[in-house]
């Protein structure tokens, strides 16, 4: 029997010695286990019935046959006997990653009696820092998904899975006798070792095969730049603890997969004001998150940042005068900024950019001294898995002259995101053998004639590589919920190594790669999250600066005419997280639409045609065209529209099918990201969108603050108003008895507006989702929301996000009116929620100032699929029918916390809420407020500490911290 | 009257109101009259009915299919947390205030035009409230628990309710209201019952009307109890009047939302409940009137008396909307401001400016007298005051709740047909009871008219006129 290391407890090496409670124990264990069943397995328990007896033989029958259902790989055996670590209702933690396009990020999950049920992030992984992103976490909502694709088949027959890996070594025995001329592989990007491992002993079967790795979202333009800037392909990671100015063109660094979550934390440290406080330029066409964090953010067309670009390099020397452009006053206020701070400053270009600006971006970190000190050069992570733009189109002509006979497909969903024109549906049904390995059903797996079923990443063996190149491994936290395979068993049954699991691949290529004592080095590396130095080192490579004075040249002027402009979406990605319920139903962090994508303009552009909000519009490029609804977005640039991928599925469950509407009809082959000659004319109809937030501007009223540095030394008084107490007939509560006093402290300098809060949340509480109309009608649930504030003018707003929860108040406004007492207020100063007590008359959500109570309007569970069932997290009630609820501080973690210090005899430790766990930023700090020392109590006593509604006398217990920009004096 | 004093007297005819009853008649005739449309009933009846009894199935629909699917089926959401189902509730409850203040404070200060509509008044109240009294158990989430536990019972568990909370106030206050409402109505109808029963032909009837006349039979003992009983609960009566809807406005003003936080809300709830009372006592009585041929008992007079009831009233609740728009800028809270201001020009503001139409403006007309004993014009204004009661509540309650502190948990609220069906529903369901009442039971206390022509020709014969 295995035994996965847990996170937190370290293996033991073999030589270690072993516990014992007794002589005799030890004695027993030194014997080993003596008699043909070990102690206890062979006694009946005291209490085992008749019936209870019967109904353990009927289930042992049922589970027994269960075994069918299973490909037969490794068994999980129950514990004949329980580890201490594995009692019922105990949460155990286990280190995985999940890779996304390519990039790990290190994961921490938690399982309660088998099931996973929350996601985490690894501190000490170095994509994650212990924050963890929106997309990470809700790939959880994705293993329990009751639609996911199911068994295997072939031409409409089901397979079993030992059929399977026979008929593909059949399949693969009769190319391996050309040399796999007619065999072709379209891969997801993966950094694994272990996949690339295979790829290079299929190369070696089939030297004719063909290998492409394709992505709708790939950034080979960033690798076509520093091709261009040094000769050869490099990834460039950005060190922001190190920038104190930061200049991003395009570049929507503080969000999404990979290393956003790093970047987030690094950026977010030096966000509080003060000589160390860094400043962040931004130039884009839509507004993005790291745009909404931007002291000076200019907004242009997205085939304009190259101009600016070309501007900056200007100003700094960084090329000559001909690959530059005569600099504006803001491109010359950034170069000098940039300039003051040679070595600390940082130019970032964003995926969609051409690779000419990419190649400018390294010219001018190299003219400004940053290459090695803020960014640091490695050769590329994913290796031969980098993406091909033209892996689709090469494949298609492949397709035609009929020279593909097999096709494997792990790519995400290509039929879908195809380019528009490239009618690969049509193409993928003439290949004999598609053979296509996916999570769910969808557009390609119509096509192709061999659907296999994925496991899901957290219930699979395998490895990946964060973006710095450090090594996870990838450990199953359960038995695949659906009969299923993964790219790994696929890959190694075109070895005829099928049947050896994923699991002995990956000890075998890490066995080969370790020193001598490989057991207990695997084992720490599972316990860990990590292999410990596998980061990829960085190399340092001078500029070629005639390649780049070429590339910058050969940049195409911009034009006038409408720019269409395509970006991953901030809940959907590309698509592949459409069928997702918790991230179709998060708040875009911008536009803060759910359900739903729309064309973004700005406020200018609309007035121009006559467009109002969510009325539909014809966009029309040469040769296509698709109807969509507008978005009218303040910050946007003018004569350009955002359109984002992802929506507008046609195939898949019932989750995604329908929702939005589909950009990749509109996105060409060779302008995947920014096209001209866009034109837009009013459509008949009009779009409802479900937008959670009612209202955009804060009304002249005192809720988000913002200061500049500058104003903030002058004016920090102006906060004297919005803190302390207040003169009240009624006699403030004494909590300073307490061992506790909880209390929470939001840095609104620190958010970065990215919902990793949200779905924290969402998980952690067992918060369920209410669907498109139901948000309509103003009924979501989140607990904690992001609200997003747009002040100055529309065209050009500053922008402040505010993470909301209970605040709880010590004067509560919604305690007094609940005329059962189910809302009341413990010692320790939480506003609890008794839903057992809780009759639903809705007026403690009426008097709460914040509207942060959340109403059962409908059962809003329903019928829920066994395996969605799973999901929920034991230690949250779910919540009825007809019930009020909101955010409890996470009661459940405190409450844990409280019962393992008394079983330890020891006061409590910290508890950390799960928005607070999540939170890439630092934003949010949760502690014991009669603990002086504590971070909150810091944060409370801080200068920049408000309490939101100060003047109704509610005492909140969170309290803000003002968010403080820092904008260039130059600039105005 | 001597011949030198006609033009003396005839200048006095003009300043004097019309009489209450017509000269001439007799106990005989008011017997008749008024106990007419029990004995035979008016053409008709059974086709109102049948539609009321229709109607009544959109209440039962509707709240089945609340309590089916949930509260989720109407247009409520956060932040819209109360909006048809309190609207409603408050409504009806004002509604119920007409009764209560005609029969007891009118009785105390001894108005006689009072007795010609106070049993139909009363009776109008208690079906007022029976509809109000759905709402606040069938609005909770879990009525099945909202039944009982909004109660204080030693539960087992030691859990009171909260009586903090104003809903706590108001369960006792409409109940107690409820309660005394129709002993003193039922009080009131001792006697007529009866005589109902004396004047039986059939023996069902008989038994039926005896029962419910609990043994009445007239004596001087029962008269002297009966009046005390019926002046004792007057008296308590009349409190009620008043602090029925101060309670159920503290379900606003002891809350901090702007809008509702308010501290003119009790007196100002009182005066349009009696407003909306009034309004709804003559939308019933000009038809019924007309209908059931009491045009000899309730007369021009009587109209015209409530008429100016309600431009009173009306202009009572034109001072309380003038305070708030006037607090809302002195106090220099920018929330109250904005709430104002957003009435005004937000969203709902056509709720807001029919709300002043009605409320406001269409009571001003009976400043004329022409306007006052128009019948027509009457009718059409207590409709439109109807409206416009029902307008009031609905801007207090939704617009104060749509935009509160936070702009970012603003919303809207739209109404679904499920809110639609229970309010239509408890429109028909009230009408069936009223329906029920005037078929079986004198719309018009018999005897207190017939005592009330004594009293009338006592004072003639004594004072050679009438008051």
């Amino acid at each position: 029997m295995k035994t996965l290391p847990i996170y937190g407890q370290p293996p033991r090496a073999a030589g270690e010695r072993p516990l014992w409670t007794s002589l005799d124990d030890l004695e027993a264990a030194a014997r080993g286990p003596g008699g043909e069943f070990r102690h206890g397995a062979a006694e009946a328990p005291v209490a085992l019935g008749r019936r209870s007896f019967m109904k353990l033989v009927g289930a042992s029958a049922a589970l027994a046959g269960l075994q069918a259902c299973h490909p037969p790989r490794e068994k999980i055996h129950p514990y004949v006997k329980h580890p201490p670590e594995g009692l019922p209702g105990q949460a155990s933690h286990y280190a995985t990653a999940l890779s996304i396009d390519g990039y790990a990020t290190g994961l921490v999950l938690t399982a309660v009696d088998g099931r996973p049920v929350k996601v985490e992030g690894n501190p000490a992984h170095p994509s994650s820092l212990g924050g963890v992103g929106v997309f990470e976490q809700a790939a959880l909502l994705d293993l329990y998904d009751p639609g996911r694709a199911e068994g295997f088949r072939r031409r409409g027959g089901g397979l079993a899975f030992r059929t399977l890996l026979q008929e593909i070594a059949a399949l693969s025995a009769a190319h391996a006798q050309d040399g796999g001329a007619a065999l072709a592989f379209l891969l997801a990007p993966d950094a694994s070792p272990l996949l690339a491992d295979l790829r290079r002993r299929l190369q070696g079967r089939f030297p004719r095969a063909r290998f492409r790795v394709w992505s709708p979202i790939a950034e080979d333009q960033a690798w076509e730049g520093a091709r261009i800037a040094f000769g050869r392909a490099l990834d460039a990671t950005a060190r922001l603890d190190r920038a104190d100015v930061i200049l991003a063109l395009d570049a929507d660094f503080l969000y999404g997969a990979g290393d956003a979550l790093r970047l987030a934390r690094e950026f977010a440290r030096r966000r509080e004001p003060g000589e160390a406080m860094n400043r962040l330029y931004v130039a884009e066409p839509a507004l993005t998150v790291t745009g909404a964090l931007a002291d000076h953010r200019f907004r242009m067309r997205g085939s304009e940042v190259a101009g600016f670009a070309r501007q900056v390099a200007g100003a700094l020397g960084a090329v000559p005068a001909e690959a530059a452009m005569p600099p504006g006053r803001e491109a010359r206020a950034v170069a000098a900024d940039l300039q003051r701070r040679r070595g600390r400053s940082l130019v970032l270009c964003g995926p969609r950019q051409p690779a000419a600006v990419h190649a400018l971006c390294h010219a001018m970190n190299a003219a400004l001294g940053n290459a090695g000190e803020t960014l640091r050069y490695t050769a590329p992570v994913l290796g031969d898995a980098r993406p091909d733009p033209r892996a689709l189109a090469d494949l298609a002509r492949e397709i035609d002259a009929g020279s593909v006979r097999t096709l494997v497909v792990t790519a995400w969903n290509p039929v879908h995101a195809a380019p528009a024109g490239l009618d690969l549906g049509a193409r993928l049904a003439k290949v004999e053998n598609a053979i296509y390995l996916t999570l769910r059903e969808d557009e390609t797996s119509r096509r192709a004639s061999w659907v296999l079923a994925a496991s899901h990443p957290f219930e699979s063996w395998g490895d990946g590589r964060a973006r710095d190149g450090s090594v996870t491994l990838q450990q199953p936290l359960i038995a695949p919920l659906k009969e299923s395979t993964t790219a790994v068993d696929l890959l190694a049954a075109f070895l005829g190594e099928g049947e050896k699991g994923a699991h002995e691949h990956l000890r075998a290529l890490w066995k080969s790669r370790s020193g001598p004592d490989f057991e207990l080095a695997l084992a720490r590396w599972l316990e860990q999250g990590l292999v410990p130095g596998s980061a990829e080192p960085a190399v340092s490579a001078p500029v070629k600066t005639e390649a780049v004075v070429a590339a910058a040249r050969a940049l195409p002027a911009a034009g006038p005419g409408m720019e269409i402009a395509f970006a991953p979406d901030y809940s959907v990605l590309d698509g592949r997280f459409a069928e997702n319920a918790w991230l179709q139903e998060l708040p875009d962090p911008v536009t803060k639409i759910t359900w739903d994508n729309a064309a973004s303009i700005s406020p200018a552009t609309a007035r121009r045609l006559g467009l109002r909000n969510g009325q539909r519009v014809a966009l029309s490029l040469p040769g296509r065209s698709l109807e969509a609804p507008v978005w009218i977005q303040p910050g946007h640039a003018d004569e350009a529209v955002t359109l984002t991928l992802g929506y507008g599925r046609t195939a898949g469950g019932p989750v995604g099918k329908g929702v939005g509407v589909d950009a990749y009809r509109l996105r060409a082959a060779d302008a995947p990201w920014f096209e001209r000659g866009l034109s837009l004319a009013a459509a008949k109809g009009e779009h409802r969108f479900a937008v959670p937030q009612g209202s955009f501007s804060m009304e002249g009223r005192p809720i988000a603050l913002d200061f500049t540095q500058e104003a903030w030394k002058r004016e920090s008084h102006e906060l004297d108003e919005l803190r302390g107490a207040q003169p009240s007939l009624l006699q403030a509560v004494d909590y300073s008895k307490q061992e506790n006093a909880w209390g929470m402290a939001i840095d609104l300098s620190k958010c970065v507006g990215c919902n990793a809060c949200m779905v924290a949340c969402q998980e952690e509480n067992n918060v369920p989702v209410v669907g498109k109309v139901q948000v309509q009608k103003g009924r979501i649930m989140h607990w904690i929301r992001v609200d997003r504030y747009f002040q100055g003018p529309p065209e050009d707003p500053t922008v402040i996000s505010q993470p909301l929860a209970c605040v709880h108040c010590e004067v509560a406004p919604c305690e007094y009116v609940c005329p059962v007492n189910a809302t009341v207020h413990s010692d320790e100063g939480l506003n609890e929620m008794v839903y057992n007590r809780c009759v639903g008359t809705r007026y403690c959500s009426n008097n709460c100032p914040y509207k942060v109570r959340r109403f059962n309007f409908l059962a809003w569970r329903g019928e829920v699929a066994p395996t969605e069932k799973m999901l929920v997290n034991p230690d949250v009630t779910v919540r009825a029918r007809g019930v009020m609820e909101k955010c409890t501080y996470c009661v459940q973690r405190i409450e844990r916390a409280r019962i393992d210090a008394r079983a330890r005899g020891a006061k409590m430790g910290p508890v950390q809420t799960a928005c607070q766990q999540a939170c890439p930023a630092e934003a949010i700090v949760f502690g014991n407020l009669n603990d002086p020392r504590s971070r909150v109590s810091q944060a409370h006593r801080d200068p920049r500490r408000y309490d939101l509604l100060h003047t109704l006398g509610t005492r909140p217990r969170t309290a803000y911290l003002v968010r403080i920009r820092n904008p260039n004096p130059e600039l105005g | 009257m001597s011949p030198p004093a006609a033009p003396a007297a005839a200048a006095r005819q003009a300043l004097e109101p019309p009489p209450l009853l017509p000269a001439g008649i007799t106990d005989r005739q008011i017997n008749d009259s008024l106990l007419d449309h029990v004995w035979n009933p008016k053409r008709g009846w059974l086709t109102l009915f049948a539609i009321a009894l229709g109607g009544t199935g959109l209440l039962v629909m509707g709240l089945g299919v609340t309590l089916a699917r949930g509260i989720g089926m109407w247009g409520n959401n956060v932040p819209v947390g109360w909006a048809y189902d309190i609207i409603n509730f408050v409504w009806w409850i004002g509604i119920g205030h007409a009764g209560t203040l005609i029969s007891a404070i009118l009785l105390l200060f001894q108005q006689k035009w009072r007795t010609s509509i106070n049993r139909f008044a009363e009776a109008m109240t208690i079906f007022a409230v029976i509809q109000a009294a759905l709402f606040p158990l069938f609005h909770t989430g879990r009525p099945w628990f909202a039944v009982y536990w909004l109660f204080p019972y030693p539960s087992n568990l030691g859990i009171w309710p909260n009586f903090t909370s104003p809903l706590i106030w108001d369960v006792f206050a409409v109940s107690t209201y409820f309660t005394v409402s129709l002993l003193f109505w039922y009080l009131g109808l001792i006697p007529d019952l009866a005589a109902l029963r004396d004047a039986s032909t059939s023996r069902v009837q008989r038994i039926a009307y005896g029962i419910f006349a609990l043994g009445w039979r007239g004596s001087a003992r029962h008269w002297h109890h009966y009046r005390i009983g019926y002046l004792l609960l007057a008296g308590l009566s009349t409190p009620l009047v008043l602090s029925v809807h101060s309670i159920v406005s503290f379900d606003f003003a002891v809350s901090q939302l702007p809008g509702w936080h308010t501290t003119i809300f009790p007196p100002y709830f009182v005066a349009g409940a009696v407003f909306s009372g009034f309004a709804m006592v003559m939308t019933l009585m000009v038809p019924a009137r007309k209908y059931l041929g009491f045009e000899h008992v309730v007369t021009e007079r009587h109209l015209e008396t409530m008429n100016k009831v309600m431009l009173v009233t009306g202009m009572m609740v034109s001072y309380g909307y003038l305070m708030e728009h006037f607090i809302a800028w002195y106090s220099g809270n920018p929330y109250e401001k904005f709430v104002i201001l957003n009435r005004a020009t937000g969203p709902y503001r056509w709720v807001y400016y029919a709300m002043i139409f009605c409320n406001v403006l269409v009571p001003q007309t009976f400043w004329w007298k022409r306007a006052r004993t128009s019948i027509p014009w009457m009718f059409a204004a207590a409709l439109l005051v109807n409206v416009g009661m029902w307008t009031e509540r609905f801007i207090i309650i939704v617009t104060s709740l749509h935009r509160d502190f936070l702009p970012s948990s603003w919303g809207m609220y739209f109404p679904t047909w499920v809110d639609w069906s229970i309010f239509l529903g408890t429109l028909s369901f009230f009408s069936l009871l009223f329906l029920l009442f005037l078929r079986f039971v004198p719309a018009v206390a018999v005897t207190e008219v017939k005592e009330l022509r004594h009293e009338l020709a006592h004072e003639a014969h004594a004072g050679g006129g009438h008051r």
